[in-house]
């Protein structure tokens, strides 16, 4: 087995001319990636995570720790040996070569052979559909197609591993809708190992089989995407996965009190006592039907619509419960009786609650 | 609107026509005339003879020519050896006082060669490498490696560090990655700083005679005393012949570019 191990990677860089920029630091990062898995590095930009990728692919020097693949060191083995192979945002293909000549480059760099390496760039091109586009020049091919060469030419050599820094994001977005699609296709495929960098949510979550948030240089939180979604462990991570329903509050006797004390209910014992913030995805939060009584295992929430929008088969209402302004999601059907400004009852399912510090 | 455009167009032609080509009429009637004096329009009779001194002659010029171009090709090879490190060195690294080195390395364009060269001329003395073509060769740097560092310093400013990274990933080697990514990237502002270099180098008159002493004779140095009140008409087949060879110099060089770019197509076409 061959997997990617991050030993306590940490990088400082030097403060900047410009005093008001402070010195960014990556702090350290220990991380396991198992042989074939995709895993993706989320987090805002300049939060480091291109940062650790460079780390990782040795274009960067790390000032602590160590990577290992399998059960080989290779923190001090420069990037042209460690076969990795990396896909950057644009596609950097080499303009004076042809898109065949482009592929079959790593293979030429270890001296296989210019038939072989030819054979193997025109079948790898098959594979990421552009088919009889070898003789052509990068400048002749669309921002898609060139980012598929891109993907071709970094996988013909068979790396240990695939790091990926952004790669669909100059891409319009049904061109990174399809791209996507390639690339998870691809990498079932071939079992490669991925390292894939994005700030877009949506994407990571479609495509990794892990995920880690990143933020300000710390790697916050690594899972599962619905566990991440489903259980945040802070606050910084829930609000970049999205999720903005977040009361303060506090947790003292059994029971949930909000700082505004709209919310007010008993919680389980094994919930930590002290402050605390409790996060409601939206579409926990449902809407309650008249003269239904609470089910025993819900708490109920009374609050005022302030905004309804539609958006992609459902809607999106924004409700006032005390200071708080709670999204929530609503099926079309539920959402015809309801307008702006009106009073309404919500249910929450008390296993789908969620408290964070 | 696009009736003025050709009509712009022509004037343009013919100005530019009057700026360069008209002056080489006098100059082509000046150097096959016999006595041409004021105030005739034409001269009064032809003769070759300015051209056979010039081309058959025991004047030197067939030697004088290969002497010229052997220094400048000499000088601008050694150029771009020099400027593609400094190029690369000044664009990429940080360093602590940048301008200080681009200041001193700029400076032979803006102070007048004869300053440095009186300098230069006491140091070679020293070293014994006056009248000779190898301390020609080093005094025609100065006046060449300016323009060449610029140009090549303007090819790295376009190439960012992400292709180095992304050969680097596909297991390129600093040599290769040199060789199949920067240089040709590097290559159109090579040729660019490379016509500069020879064209300076044909054309230096003060540095050749200093150093040089009169031993090396390039074609300014032939051609200067006849300028300078010997005869016009083999100064003007002169100054014909040396514009002829620097222009012959440029297209060649420029179709060797061509042609290498024409390969690369090609190659990859029938490969």
């Amino acid at each position: 087995m061959s997997s990617l191990r991050i030993i306590n990677i940490e990088k400082q860089y030097q403060q900047t001319q410009r005093k008001s920029d402070p010195a960014f630091s990556l702090q350290p990062v220990g991380l396991t990636i198992n042989e074939g898995e995709f895993f993706s590095l989320l987090g805002p930009s300049g939060c480091g995570k291109t940062t650790l990728l460079k780390l990782v692919a040795g274009l960067l020097q790390a000032d602590n720790g160590e990577i290992w693949v399998g059960d080989a060191n290779i923190t001090a083995v420069p990037p042209e040996d460690r076969r990795f192979a990396m896909v950057f945002q644009q596609s950097l293909l080499f303009p004076h070569m042809t898109v065949e000549d482009n592929v079959a480059f790593g293979l030429k760099m270890q001296k296989v052979g210019k038939k072989q390496r030819l054979a193997d760039a025109r079948e790898m091109l098959e594979h990421v559909g552009l088919k009889g586009f070898g003789l052509r020049f990068p400048d002749e091919l669309s921002g898609g197609q060139q980012q598929r060469v891109a993907l071709a030419r970094a996988l013909v050599a068979n790396p240990q591993v695939l790091l990926m820094d952004e790669p669909f994001s100059a891409l319009d977005p049904s061109l990174r809708e399809e791209m996507r699609e390639l690339l998870s296709r691809i990498q079932k495929q071939f079992r490669v190992t991925v390292l894939f960098v994005t700030h877009d949510r949506e994407e990571a979550f479609q495509l990794s089989d892990r995920i880690g948030v990143m933020s300000e240089g710390t790697l916050l939180q690594v899972g599962k995407a619905r566990d991440l979604y489903e259980r945040p462990e802070s606050r910084k991570v829930a609000s970049f996965l999205g999720l903005k329903n977040s009361v303060e509050g506090i947790v003292a006797a059994g029971r949930f009190i909000s700082a505004d004390r709209s919310f007010d209910f008993p919680v389980e014992e094994t919930i930590e006592r002290g402050p605390c913030h409790l996060i409601l995805r939206p579409e926990v939060v449902q809407l309650k039907i008249l003269k239904e009584d609470p089910l025993e295992d819900s708490i109920q929430l009374s609050g005022v619509i302030q905004q309804l929008r539609f958006n992609y088969g459902f809607y999106t209402g924004t409700i006032q419960v005390g200071i708080y302004l709670l999204d929530c999601s609503f099926t079309s059907q539920q959402a015809e009786g309801l307008v702006v400004g009106q009073e309404i009852d919500v249910l929450v399912n008390k296993k789908d609650l969620w408290f964070v510090a | 609107m696009t009736k003025t455009r050709p009509f712009l167009k022509s004037i343009l032609f013919t100005l530019l026509f009057i700026l360069i080509g008209l002056p080489f009429i006098p100059l082509i009637l000046s150097s096959v005339s016999f006595g041409w004096q004021w105030p005739n329009i034409l001269p009064e009779s032809f003769s070759f003879r300015a051209w056979e001194y010039v081309l058959l002659g025991s004047s030197g010029t067939w030697q004088a020519v290969s002497v010229s171009l052997l220094i400048a090709f000499i000088v601008t090879a050694v150029n771009i050896l020099l400027a593609v490190p400094a190029a690369n060195a000044l664009v990429r690294y940080p360093l602590r006082g940048k301008w200080l080195l681009e200041a001193m390395l700029f400076a032979p364009i803006v102070i007048p060669p004869f300053v440095a060269v009186m300098g230069i001329h006491l140091t070679f003395l020293r070293l014994g490498l006056t009248e000779t073509v190898f301390g020609v060769v080093l005094a025609h740097l100065s006046p060449t490696l300016p323009y060449m560092v610029r140009a090549v310093m303007i090819s790295y400013n376009t190439l960012s560090i992400d292709w180095e990274d992304q050969a680097r990933m596909l297991g390129a080697g600093s040599l290769s990655r040199f060789r199949h990514v920067v240089l040709p990237h590097l290559l159109p502002g090579i040729a660019a700083g490379a016509s500069l270099s020879i064209l300076i180098s044909l054309s230096q008159y003060l540095i050749t005679f200093i150093i040089g002493s009169g031993q090396v004779v390039t074609l300014p140095i032939l051609l200067f005393p006849f300028i300078s009140g010997g005869d016009p008409a083999i100064a003007s087949a002169y100054s014909l012949l040396f514009a002829g060879i620097a222009i012959l110099t440029l297209i060649g060089m420029d179709a060797a570019l061509k042609k290498y770019y024409q390969n690369k197509k090609a190659g990859a076409e029938n490969g």
